[in-house]
């Protein structure tokens, strides 16, 4: 039975339960009098023993699903004469590969022929896997099933226990986003680890060259390949520093407007037209950075007798960046303003102030923490995005603190390394996975630091 | 007669000609309000209000929830701009001024009439930043002797002074409600305004608090004027010297807070003293 149908049939016996279990709590209550002398209501019963079917039912077939793979491989490798079982990783993958091919039918002929008990092997451990678990995890629901149907007491405390598994299963929820991080970040720590091996660490982050390209053999100069990443990261926070000046003056004014000030019409104009402006793809806004903005920055500085602007410039990606942003800043800044009580406003005017000494001295003080964490999510922004660097800041690694030559990112530098055809374990690959640590180590340290500013300058008002 | 209906309270206002007792003052008067209309977009909130607030008197303004005090309290010092559909009719003077005309710079009238709010609202700053926060934007120090002399007099007079002048630095929203309603009169009074209003100033404290605001009132109607609104009737017998009635958006009747509250003239002033509504 495959996997699908499976799940289906636990869905209708888990349903069943339900039905039986509730019909079951009120009939039981006939015996004391009637439904309103059981501890919880009648869909609570029925809740809970489906709960005890379907839990144990869900498990065992989650925990088969993820361990079944790995043990038919390590029992049809045993099979395998001895020199294939000495094989490293990758090369043991291309067997399995190979075996599972066979198996499948996709291709036909083996390179070897010791292959062939392998395939006949696995031919039957999957026959035996998919019955095995067919029958436990149907057993193992309808048992579950029926002791929590048999559970069924008026005394029961159903409502409690079932408050209980729903308290489980949103713990369960908020476990998933959790692990799924430190999967994440493993990896990446795992293949940086790899990176390192090859590149000494020192020089990754110390270096101030960068030039990734390896060449294909040995004779050609240049072969080695240059790790410092110390120019994409004066990129990266040269242009998303750009972007902030731009954005948060910008945006927090802009919330201010449209709290403080503007009348609720004209607020109700401008707010739409701020989330367009959140609305538009960053690749548009990447060719209008390339197209339009770069060249008129290009002619405006030559104009006034710069030279050496490049056609793609840090200046010209951090701009847009900065107005892809401002929605953000703004909306952000627009709710923690708008907390901010009205009695404290009140005060402030009752004590003769202007709104321009009520924003500055009251509200923005009050509204601070909001602010600054409105200001660190378009930080994480501007370090993460991609798209407008690549089309407007080019792709070339200088160490530079002149924005208007032509930069490069961490973020892009990333994307280049794994388009295209890599082999997996080269420096050149592997060096995303540390730029991707390095990247996520300084978003965490501004976060941390931000925090403790917040916590630091905090006014409460409740 | 017992309770009315609101249908009832119509009709009775049908014939209205004026308030009862005498709203306005020969002399001594520091604020004056003539044929005061309030209106909420469309919606009528008080009607012809005449009424004169004399010089070291506390008035006290009491009525059923909704009467409307609240809302005439504060078009005494313009409060009821910062609402978009709040507007006002009628001539309001102070000291001869009217406040509601062209040349009127507001933030020189609320240094003017300062004000005290229902709920405590201290700003998130210090104890002592919150008392500079008016002589600070009025510019009416330049040195940081004369600011902290204006902080210390202003807590003093609000008898908070022994309860702080250890702690001026911290955080004004860790003192009590009481404290910080004391407080707040001290930011306001730290401006040295002619007119006090007060919006139900105890009506979130405990009893006791409640008592020291009051003795607190009865001081400071040496130099001030003061103008309060408050539910409890007790409260306006035991702080102030004249008393007005209002009733859905009119004054009904104002006079001598033992007359209003010994022999009221008007039927609903009686009904309201006695507690047979409100």
């Amino acid at each position: 039975m495959t996997s699908s149908s499976l799940f289906l049939l636990l869905i209708i016996i888990v349903a069943a339960v339900f039905v039986l279990g509730r019909k079951r709590s009120v009939d039981v209550a006939q015996s004391v009098g009637g439904i309103r002398y059981l501890h919880s209501l009648p869909n609570y019963y029925g809740l809970l023993a489906a709960a005890w079917a379907a839990i144990p039912g869900v498990i065992l077939l989650a925990l088969w699903s993820a361990f079944q793979d790995v043990i038919i491989q390590n029992s049809v490798f045993s099979l395998l004469p001895e020199s294939y079982q000495a094989l490293s990783g990758s090369r043991l993958d291309l067997v399995w590969a190979e075996i599972y091919n066979l198996q499948k039918g996709i291709i036909t002929e083996a390179s070897d022929p010791a292959f062939y008990p392998a395939v006949e092997a696995l031919n039957n451990l999957m026959t035996t896997s998919t019955t095995g678990r067919t029958v436990l995890v149907i057993a193992l629901t309808v048992l579950g099933g029926v002791w929590g149907w048999r559970l069924i007491k008026p005394e029961q405390r159903a409502r409690n226990q079932f408050e209980k598994v729903v308290e489980a299963l949103l713990l369960a929820s908020s476990m998933i986003a959790i692990l799924t991080t430190v999967g994440i970040v493993f990896s990446v720590v795992f293949e940086s680890i790899r990176f390192f091996h090859k590149v000494p660490f020192t020089e990754f982050v110390f270096g101030i060259k960068w030039s990734p390209q390896i060449a294909i053999n040995a004779e050609v100069a240049g072969s080695s390949g240059a790790f410092g990443a110390i120019p994409l990261f004066v990129g990266t926070l040269m242009i998303a520093g750009i972007a902030l000046l731009v954005a948060v003056p910008v945006g927090l004014m802009t919330a201010v407007y449209l709290v403080e000030y503007a009348s609720s019409r004209v607020r109700s104009i401008i707010k739409p037209l701020l989330e367009v402006l959140a609305g538009i793809p960053t690749v548009v806004y990447g060719f209008f950075a390339a197209l339009t903005m770069a060249p008129k920055l290009k002619g405006f500085f030559e104009g006034i007798g710069v030279n050496g602007v490049s056609s793609e410039s840090a200046l010209a990606a951090g701009l847009v960046m900065g107005i892809m942003i401002i929605p953000f800043v703004s909306s952000l800044a627009d709710d923690v303003i708008n907390a901010v009580p009205r009695s404290l406003r009140d005060g402030s005017y009752g004590l003769g102030a202007t709104k321009s000494e009520t924003v500055k001295q009251v509200i923005f003080p009050a509204a601070l923490p909001g602010i600054v964490s409105g200001v660190l999510l378009a930080a994480s922004r501007a370090i993460g995005e991609t798209m407008i660097v690549v089309m407007a800041a080019g792709l070339a690694a200088n160490l530079t603190a002149n924005p208007l030559e032509a930069v490069t990112t961490v973020t892009v530098q990333i994307a280049t390394l794994l388009v295209g055809d890599q082999e997996f374990d080269s420096a050149k690959t592997l060096a995303a996975f540390a730029l991707g640590l390095m990247l996520f180590f300084v978003t965490l340290m501004l976060n941390v630091i931000a925090l403790a500013v917040v916590k630091r300058f905090r006014e409460q008002y409740d | 007669m017992t309770t009315n209906t609101n249908d009832e309270l119509a009709q009775i206002f049908e014939g209205w000609s004026s308030t009862v007792g005498k709203p306005t003052l020969k002399d001594n008067a520091r604020m004056t309000t003539r044929g005061v209309d309030v209106f909420y977009g469309e919606k009528q909130a008080i009607f012809g209000v005449d009424l004169d607030i004399g010089k070291n008197e506390v008035l006290a303004m009491i009525g059923p929830s909704g009467c409307g005090k609240s809302t005439f309290l504060r078009t005494l010092n313009r409060m009821n701009d910062t609402i978009d559909i709040c507007r006002v009719k009628g001539d309001i003077h102070l000291d001869g001024d009217n406040i509601y005309d062209k040349k009127m710079d507001v933030v020189n009238l609320r240094a003017r009439v300062g004000m005290v709010f229902q709920k405590p609202n201290p700003f998130p700053k210090s104890i002592y930043d919150n008392v500079a926060y008016g002589p600070r934007i009025h510019g009416l120090v330049t040195r940081k002797a004369e600011l902290d002399e204006i902080v210390e007099t202003a807590l003093q007079k609000a008898s908070i002074w022994n309860e702080v002048k250890d702690r001026l630095d911290q955080p004004a929203t860790g003192l009590s409600g009481g404290q910080q309603q004391r407080l707040c009169i001290a930011r306001t009074i730290a401006v040295s305004p002619e007119v006090i209003l007060m919006d139900e100033p105890c009506s979130a404290l405990d009893p006791i608090a409640t008592a020291r605001i009051e003795e607190l009132i009865a001081e400071l109607s040496e130099n001030f004027t003061i103008a309060i609104v408050t539910h409890s009737m007790q409260q306006a017998a035991r702080v102030s010297s004249r008393t007005a009635y209002f009733h859905l958006g009119r004054l009904v009747e104002v006079g001598a807070t033992d007359k209003i509250f010994t022999a009221p003239e008007h039927r609903l002033t009686e009904d309201y003293i006695t507690g047979r509504f409100g």
